[in-house]
């Protein structure tokens, strides 16, 4: 169990931007030409590094998720590994068929049957026809089309598509499986049969990169995790610390004003919720981030829906700065059934005189349960507390505690 | 067990041993692409031989009928137009589907070679290989005429598979050269069919190559394809032996290949990432 199954040796990518993009044969001559005549080389401005020194090490059987945010360079260094980019510089050594997922349905062809597309794809994945042969069966339960396995794909509903694109994938066999985001699809039940499928595989032995952003998947699947930050590793071990180091990383963007907003383009979300701010008020309405203890403070959120979306609920949950969750509350109660588009505001009081002094973290999530996530977990905002007292007199100590519930005490003599 | 180094690849050379380990995708590809163009649709195989025939009666008229060009066969017997423009027609059928195809063979996978590794060569490869189809049709639409008009092949044709061999590298190495082209500069999808189109005229389909200049020959067979119509021509209506200039077309065509090879390499480095 102990054998080095894949040994990455500082593996740099570099992008030169602008320059190796397929262009017009005018602009590379007249380039060619501008070089020739000045002799110079670009400047090193136009490079980005997606990937710098990336080192690490993953035994046989392990299942490792490598997490960070968009941009970190997860992307790059599965495509690295599956060798559909070159890297830069450094090198890898795998010992072991590598099969990578970075998608399902990679070469499907509409026009073709459900049938000759399970060998269409699985050939593409690497599996010879006789391996796709003896397992064609399980493929064709595992997806549930019987019925529709004569009939061309693009007569099949998007789920039908996925959940048959997906069967072919579940049952490759490799002893190294370099997976992308490939969960992100389909309806719930069928993720959670993915996952199941998935969780084999990850206890069959088989050595696993996952890069995922749903920390749930990532928390059930992995041993270990590697966080990737601006193309570097920025940690790796174990998962619940790799993935508070993932949510904390979020905090770099986190609002210490009492207010995050985003424009319309850049909402964070998802493709049917668009976030486009969270506030904190206090009792007179003013955006704040310093609260007294005994003020009540409003917490609002404003975002957009794209689509009309069934049964979706926000989660949030307030943290104590070292990431212990203090209290947490779901709008499920008052939401209605369904929502249609349109732009909603949510909101609700944190009650006064309960929280203790500190610095407190907002943690939110939205989505529909067991069947889509609308927007990814992550810590949006910050805001503190402090005690003023109106006597004016000297504290020397917080309360120790998480909260400070202003008691009532009655002293009675019997 | 399987160990594999990534690495910055350095040298030029293509690896023969892993495409004859993705043969079975190559296979995969072939028939996904016969299966969508030619089985699924009743049309797309109409196509297939409306377009060979419609080429075949413009050619034969504006050459045979108008221009009157006319044809020698064995021992100065003459051969009827229609026949002479076929067995030009074959080649040249063959090599301009190949060169339309796999041009734009990557660009049109691309979404597969974002995703996935595989020998990109197999690609262009595989679009070679489905046009044998398109060479089929003309075939067969050859035999037919030649029926008709009661032309029996000469004995030469034994050396018809040679020169369907040279085609089908000539159809790869263009092919391969333009799907590089096409992904490294995308004003080449609209080069190749303007290259097709000179190339039709200047290829000896409908006419004799004799009848081309002297001083022009050398420039004349430069086009890879010149000495394969010229060759294949010979092979079934017989008659003079290949002019000797044919060789420099073949030279042109290995050139083509290796050059290609070598280009396609150096692209393939950087081809997910151009995209």
């Amino acid at each position: 169990m102990n054998n080095k199954v894949i040994s990455i040796q500082n593996i740099s990518k570099k992008y030169e931007i602008g320059m190796v993009a397929s262009g017009s044969f005018r602009e590379t001559l007249t380039n060619a030409f501008s070089r020739f005549k000045k002799n110079k080389l670009k400047s090193p401005k136009d490079n980005f590094w997606a990937l710098k020194d990336v080192s690490f090490d993953v035994k046989e059987g392990e299942v490792i998720g490598i997490i960070g945010r968009n941009g970190a360079g997860k992307s790059t260094l599965l495509k690295v590994l599956s060798k559909i980019t070159e890297p830069t510089s450094g090198r890898i050594i795998l010992n072991g068929r590598v099969a990578s997922l970075l998608e399902v349905g990679t070469g499907f062809h509409p026009e073709l049957t459900g049938r000759e597309n399970i060998f269409l794809n699985g050939s593409i994945l690497g599996m010879s026809r006789s391996e796709i042969r003896s397992k064609f069966d399980e493929i064709v339960n595992f997806s549930g089309i019987e019925q529709f396995l004569d009939t061309p794909v693009k007569r099949y509903s998007s789920g039908m598509y996925v959940r048959l694109a997906f069967a072919v994938a579940a049952h490759l066999e490799p002893e190294i499986l370099v997976i992308d985001e490939v969960l992100s699809v389909g309806d719930a039940e069928f993720q959670k049969k993915c996952l199941g499928k998935m969780g084999e595989v990850a206890y069959g032995g088989r050595t696993v990169l996952f890069v995922s952003h749903n920390m749930g998947a990532v928390r059930a699947l992995c041993q270990k995790v590697i966080v990737m930050k601006q193309g570097k590793v920025a940690f790796q071990g174990g998962v619940e610390e790799g993935v508070n180091m993932y949510l904390e990383m979020a905090n770099e963007n986190m609002s210490e004003n009492g207010e995050v907003n985003f424009s319309v383009k850049n909402a964070i979300g998802s493709e049917e919720l668009k976030l486009l701010s969270i506030r904190l008020k206090d009792q007179g309405g003013n955006i704040r981030s310093k609260f007294s203890t005994s003020e009540e403070i409003t917490f609002e959120i404003e975002y957009f829906l794209t689509d009309p979306v069934v049964n979706m609920r926000i989660n949030m949950r307030v943290l104590t700065v070292d990431d212990q969750i203090l209290f947490s509350g779901s709008s499920h109660n008052k939401e209605p059934h369904s929502k249609n588009k349109g732009s909603y505001t949510c909101s609700t009081i944190f009650p006064k005189d309960v929280l203790n002094e500190g610095v407190y973290k907002i943690w939110l999530q939205a989505g529909c349960p067991g069947y889509k996530e609308l927007l990814p977990e992550q810590i949006y905002i910050k805001f503190s507390t402090e005690k003023f007292t109106s006597s004016g007199t000297m504290r020397d100590a917080i309360l120790p505690g998480y909260i400070a519930p202003v008691l009532n005490w009655e002293i009675t003599q019997i | 067990m399987y160990k594999t180094v990534i690495e910055p690849s350095k040298g030029l050379s293509i690896n023969l041993k892993e495409i004859w380990k993705y043969r079975e995708l190559l296979w995969t590809l072939t028939y996904r692409d016969i299966r969508v163009k030619y089985a699924q649709t009743a049309i797309g195989f109409t196509w297939a031989i409306v377009n060979p025939l419609f080429t075949l009666l413009i050619l034969s008229f504006v050459f045979g009928t108008v221009a009157n060009v006319k044809v020698e066969g064995t021992d100065g017997v003459l051969v009827p137009h229609i026949i002479y423009t076929i067995t030009g027609l074959c080649g040249w059928q063959y090599f301009s589907e190949v060169l339309a195809q796999a041009g734009a063979s990557i660009i049109g996978a691309q979404n597969m070679v974002k995703k996935i590794y595989f020998p990109r060569l197999i690609i262009p490869m595989s679009k070679a290989i489905t046009a044998f189809i398109d060479f089929g049709v003309v075939i067969v639409i050859m035999i037919i005429c030649m029926v008709i008009y009661q032309f029996p092949p000469s004995d030469n044709i034994i050396y018809f598979p040679f020169f369907f061999f040279i085609a089908v590298i000539s159809g790869l190495s263009a092919g391969i050269w333009m799907s590089a082209l096409t992904i490294r500069f995308r004003d080449f999808q609209h080069i190749t069919p303007m290259l097709l189109r000179v190339g039709m005229y200047a290829t000896p389909i409908a006419y004799p190559a004799s009848a081309v200049p002297e001083k022009y020959q050398l420039l004349f067979y430069m086009n890879p394809m010149a000495g394969v119509v010229e060759g294949m021509r010979w092979c079934i209506i017989g008659g003079n032996p290949i002019n000797h200039y044919a060789y420099v077309s073949f030279i042109v065509i290995f050139l083509l290949l290796a050059l290609g090879l070598i280009y396609f390499k150096r692209v393939e480095r950087v081809m997910a990432d151009i995209l």
